[in-house]
């Protein structure tokens, strides 16, 4: 828990530091372009992976969502886009050694809207996403007690199935680093709109959700190779 | 802002269900009305004679533990006055499913009612009001009386 917490201030404090070097950048470039004047109609493909759970994998953490995506560039202004991730969990009871494990696969869809209208390499991320993941889930219980009737138990339950859906509102940032190569972050507020589980009980981990509820909140850091027509031209 | 984010992100809280035992419930009726006994009521698990309550006066409602995995559950129920004392048995047939939340909270054992048997000595009849046994603790059982008359 205290590596996480420790990662998680350092990302807060790297990530925090990102608008002022976008601001550097745009003395450094002089005379901005409107976006209106100069954006294509297709303006190329991007490609990104997830720093967070990724490196919260290598954390060791509790969980971890690792993921990338893909997304089309339309007027620098429009970016449909897909996540496709695999989310884990392995979690003991801080009191007991009950155990839930959970490793499926999940996807998003959805899209962004930039609120730059300047063609400064910064982008100023509004968007919404919609997710899905059917998964599996074990769920290990040490010792079920009846004190009432004196029977000590131990359970096993395997290969239990959940569906969730879900709805995400995104606010992100990005601003280009060098090159085609960009970095920017998005936080999420997550929303269940369904839930299917088990009779035995729902995982407390969700993949592409995380914490299960109605409401949860996250986050991504993102590498973004922003490939294509846009990209081309910021380089000039 | 960044504070908030962190203090989003550190977090680290333990949600379980705060009412979080399996009781079922029952009610005693007679004559159509709810009463309360007026004598000493014990109830225990018959063969394994464990008591699950013992000496209870004016009992009107009863929340009584469910075994965990046993198909069928025996509840003797033990009326007691000053110069008497009368049994009745109730065999409760069930089915048991193990329910759980997360792995920091309690695992627990929920039922479904599916009958209910009795001997007859102050028993009269007993109804299923709601078979499923879980947190909602809802009115399971009515077990009606004979009457005094």
């Amino acid at each position: 828990m205290h590596k996480e917490k420790i990662y998680a201030y350092i990302c807060i404090l790297l990530i925090s530091l990102l608008p002022a070097v976008a601001n550097a950048k745009d003395k450094t470039t002089g005379e901005e372009n409107l976006i209106a004047d100069n954006a294509a109609l297709f303006g190329g493909v991007a490609v990104s992976a997830d720093f967070v759970g990724f490196s919260m994998k290598l954390l060791d953490s509790k969980f971890a969502n690792m993921e990338v995506a893909g997304r089309l560039n339309f007027l620098e202004k429009y970016f449909p886009i897909v996540e496709l991730g695999i989310g884990d969990c392995t979690k003991t009871g801080s009191e007991n050694d009950n155990t839930l494990s959970v490793t499926s696969p999940y996807f998003r869809v959805g899209m962004d809207y930039n609120f730059n209208r300047k063609m400064n390499g910064n982008r100023l991320f509004g968007g919404v996403r919609y997710g899905y993941s059917s998964y599996n889930y074990d769920f290990h219980i040490d010792e079920l007690r009846d004190i009432y009737y004196g029977t000590i138990e131990t359970l096993d339950l395997n290969d239990l199935n959940g569906k969730n859906q879900w709805l995400e509102l995104v606010v992100g940032v990005e601003t280009k680093l060098w090159s085609i190569v960009r970095l920017g972050w998005s936080l999420r507020y997550k929303y269940k709109i369904k839930q299917k589980a088990s009779e035995y009980g729902a995982p407390w981990f969700v993949p592409g959700f995380g914490k299960n509820g109605t409401t949860t909140f996250g986050g991504t850091v993102n590498l973004t190779f922003d490939i294509g027509k846009s990209a081309r031209k910021s380089m000039k | 802002m960044v504070l908030s984010i962190a203090a989003l992100i550190g977090c680290d809280e333990i949600d379980c269900t705060l009412y979080n035992t399996v009781f079922m419930r029952s009610t005693f009726y007679s004559d159509g009305s709810q009463i309360s006994l007026t004598d000493t009521l014990t109830v225990g698990t018959g063969r394994e004679a464990r008591i699950l309550l013992n000496r209870m006066t004016g009992a009107s409602d009863l929340t009584l533990p469910l075994s965990h995995w046993q198909e069928v559950d025996t509840l003797v129920l033990t009326v007691s006055g000053e110069n008497y004392l009368v049994e009745d048995t109730l065999w409760i047939t069930k089915t048991n499913t193990p329910y759980f939340e997360s792995p920091d909270c309690p695992t627990n054992v929920f039922h479904y009612i599916t009958s209910v048997n009795s001997t007859h000595t102050f028993i009269d009849s007993v109804s299923i009001l709601e078979p499923h046994v879980n947190y909602a603790q809802g009115e399971n059982l009515r077990i009606h009386l004979y009457s005094a008359d």
